[in-house]
């Protein structure tokens, strides 16, 4: 087997182990029990934040921010794409071009996020190292994978990249991958809940 | 020596045993979620806009973001292990003098709670959960500013947080009755005090006996003219507002809550009404029961929903030419995006005024008026506090309404000194004063 591509599996099991790990951590914090009576429904709330909560009309950061918004779709679209190729290339299924497409239009909202972050002076404020490290690998994989596509020469710096993007995912700020799921859904409960979404009006 | 002396003295006087147990109280807030949450920002940043405190000054420090930050450093520092290997890469910073500093500003000074900045984060981190378990930490490390611990302190000793004593709340309430009398020209018209059995238990903001005792007299003229079986109480258990909804010390939260489970149990009464107030309301209806890990055995429901059902059920009746002004609506925060109270004061109000106006934004997605969190209680404060109303002045004054309705004390406080700092020229009522003008036969 092409070390590399062992490499890739072996990153990827330390990957969702590491995560799978942390995730247990956040578990032993303990369930919140409550004893108030509920005056709507959770499970809608929940249902919302994961559908018309995400979308531009219900947040107002979004509308104020359009650029940045479409910027961020991009790129975590161009991620999943990578991803995609990166598990077509572990099948042996090649690497389609409109796919390596979609990842470097990715990974240009990549490259827009992490020049906002550097040369907005409130971004950088509320950044740290970690923030730059990880746009830099996600966006790397994004753009590598694209490459790829159209250059299979550079299949093994992207494999080499795909392993330092698994190896740092749980380290620093990319397990959000993870986080966002779990946080959307207290963030849907705690409002479903209450009765205050999905919004009446 | 003033509370801002006192609090940078204390602060000055810690130790590594109040950082351990600042900690301790700390991680004894977070629970699944919140563990979530402190582990999911993404730094995006298009949390800013969606606080006060920032557009009206946009300083780095007013980025809900980068207030969390501030907690989330500490968290990293002392229960990650990243946070711990690697700090300098993920951000992570121990707690000491300088970090406890920062808390304190983040916390108290910049944010009132409100939560507008969780509706609006991509991800979608409830961040005032992870303020008040900050909130929480502080106390434990004697950091909680003295003013807001005061009001909390004055509760505790006295049963309300204005210190009013059982003979001059008897008293004003047998004024109220009189003057309620006169006013509708019954000799009937009762402020029922300590009635064994009645259905409702009524409770109220301290403010109104105090200050706004044509308050309390138009909500007891709807009960009046809806027939209602209601009573308030002589002794502890009248008062429904808790600042230990913002110092953050569930104990003293729980404890004053109980003095209305008490009042409830003494008075064999169904239902539990809350006056208008929004962190009165949030503290009985959602955190009551939380703070003292048991279900109440009655139910808690606030004054809109009952003047809302009165006009349903044709109980009262009201005629909206009594108010032919034009009037706009301030949501509350605690009753309308952590309470759930969206619709029942709308009803009330479109029904009771002729030009009733929405602002915008509104609902859920209101900005708060910048009293909310205690930050009224916290004196030091007080400067940042008119500058971040800023943002509610534009709303009213976009709507061009002349009366400003709010159904919550604490907003109407700050929407008075609004009023004055941004020269609104606009009347400033409740929910209930709208109704009780509006009465018909």
């Amino acid at each position: 087997m092409n070390p590399l591509l062992a490499g890739v599996m072996l990153a990827t099991i330390w990957c969702a182990g590491a995560l799978v790990v942390l995730y247990m951590r956040t578990k032993a914090f303990g369930v919140r029990q409550l004893h108030s009576r509920p005056a709507g429904d959770a499970r809608a709330g929940v249902r919302y934040a994961f559908t018309q909560g995400m979308a531009p009309q219900a947040k107002e950061s979004v509308r104020m921010n359009p650029l940045s918004y479409l910027a961020g779709m991009l790129y975590h679209t161009g991620i999943f794409a990578g991803l995609a190729l990166l598990g077509l290339k572990l099948s042996g299924l090649g690497t389609p071009r409109v796919l390596g497409i979609v990842a470097l239009l990715g990974a240009t909202g990549g490259i827009a996020l992490l020049g906002k972050r550097m040369f907005k002076a409130h971004l950088r404020g509320i950044s740290c190292p970690d923030d730059f490290v990880s746009n830099l690998l996600a966006t790397g994989f994004a753009a590598l994978a694209g490459i790829t596509c159209f250059l299979p020469s550079f299949a093994s710096l992207w494999l080499i990249e795909t392993i330092a993007l698994l190896i740092y995912a749980p380290l620093g700020k990319i397990r959000h991958c993870l986080f966002f799921f779990p946080t959307r859904y207290h963030f849907g409960a705690f409002f479903g809940r209450r009765g205050v979404l999905p919004p009446t009006a | 020596m003033s509370d801002v002396d006192e609090l940078e003295t204390r602060l000055e006087a810690l130790t590594e045993a109040d950082f351990q147990r600042g900690l301790e109280v700390f991680r004894s807030k977070l629970k699944e979620a919140e563990a979530a949450f402190l582990n999911a920002c993404v730094h995006c940043g298009l949390c800013a806009e969606s606080c006060h405190y920032y557009r009206m000054d946009p300083v780095l420090e007013n980025i809900p973001a980068a207030k969390l930050e501030t907690i989330a450093a500490v968290f990293k520092r002392h229960f990650t292990t990243m946070g711990k290997v690697a700090p300098g890469l993920v951000g992570a910073r121990s707690m000491d003098k300088d970090m406890a500093r920062a808390w304190v500003d983040a916390v108290f000074g910049r944010c009132s709670l409100c939560g507008r900045c969780s509706l609006n984060c991509t991800v979608g981190i409830l961040l005032p959960r992870l303020f008040r378990a900050a909130r929480a930490a502080l106390g434990a490390m004697g950091l909680t500013p003295p003013d807001l611990q005061a009001t909390v302190d004055t509760a505790l000793k006295h049963g309300n947080n204005m210190a009013i004593t059982r003979e001059d709340w008897v008293e004003t309430v047998q004024w109220i009755e009189e003057e309620l009398q006169m006013e509708t020209g019954d000799p009937e018209a009762r402020l029922p005090l300590d009635k064994h059995g009645a259905k409702i238990l009524f409770t109220v903001n301290p403010r109104e006996p105090k200050f706004f005792p044509l308050s309390l007299q138009a909500s007891a003229k709807v009960f009046w003219a809806a027939k209602e079986d209601w009573t308030l109480t002589a002794d502890h258990g009248w008062d429904l507002t808790n600042y230990g909804l913002f110092n953050c010390k569930d104990e003293e939260a729980g404890l004053i809550t109980q003095n209305l489970v008490d009042a409830m149990a003494r008075l064999g009464c169904e239902t539990l009404v809350i006056g208008e107030c929004g962190h009165g309301f949030a503290s009985a209806r959602w955190e009551g029961e939380e703070w003292l890990k048991q279900g109440f055995p009655f139910k808690v429901m606030s004054i809109l929903e009952l003047m809302d059902e009165y006009l349903r059920d044709g109980r009262i009746k009201v005629d909206p030419a009594k108010h032919p002004k034009k009037v706009t609506l301030h949501d509350p925060c605690n009753l309308v995006r952590h309470g759930g109270i969206c619709e029942a004061q709308r009803r009330v109000l479109r029904a009771s005024a002729a030009d009733f106006v929405e602002m915008t934004p509104n609902r859920e997605h209101n900005f708060c008026c910048g009293g909310g969190g205690g930050q009224l209680a916290m004196g030091r404060y007080k400067a940042r506090r008119l500058n971040s109303g800023g943002m509610k002045a534009q709303q009213i004054r976009d709507t061009a309404a002349e009366v400003v309705v709010t159904p919550c004390h604490n907003c109407v406080d700050q929407l008075g000194e609004l009023n004055k700092e941004y020269k609104l020229k606009v009347q400033i009522k409740t929910v209930a004063e709208i109704v009780a003008d509006a009465l018909v036969p």
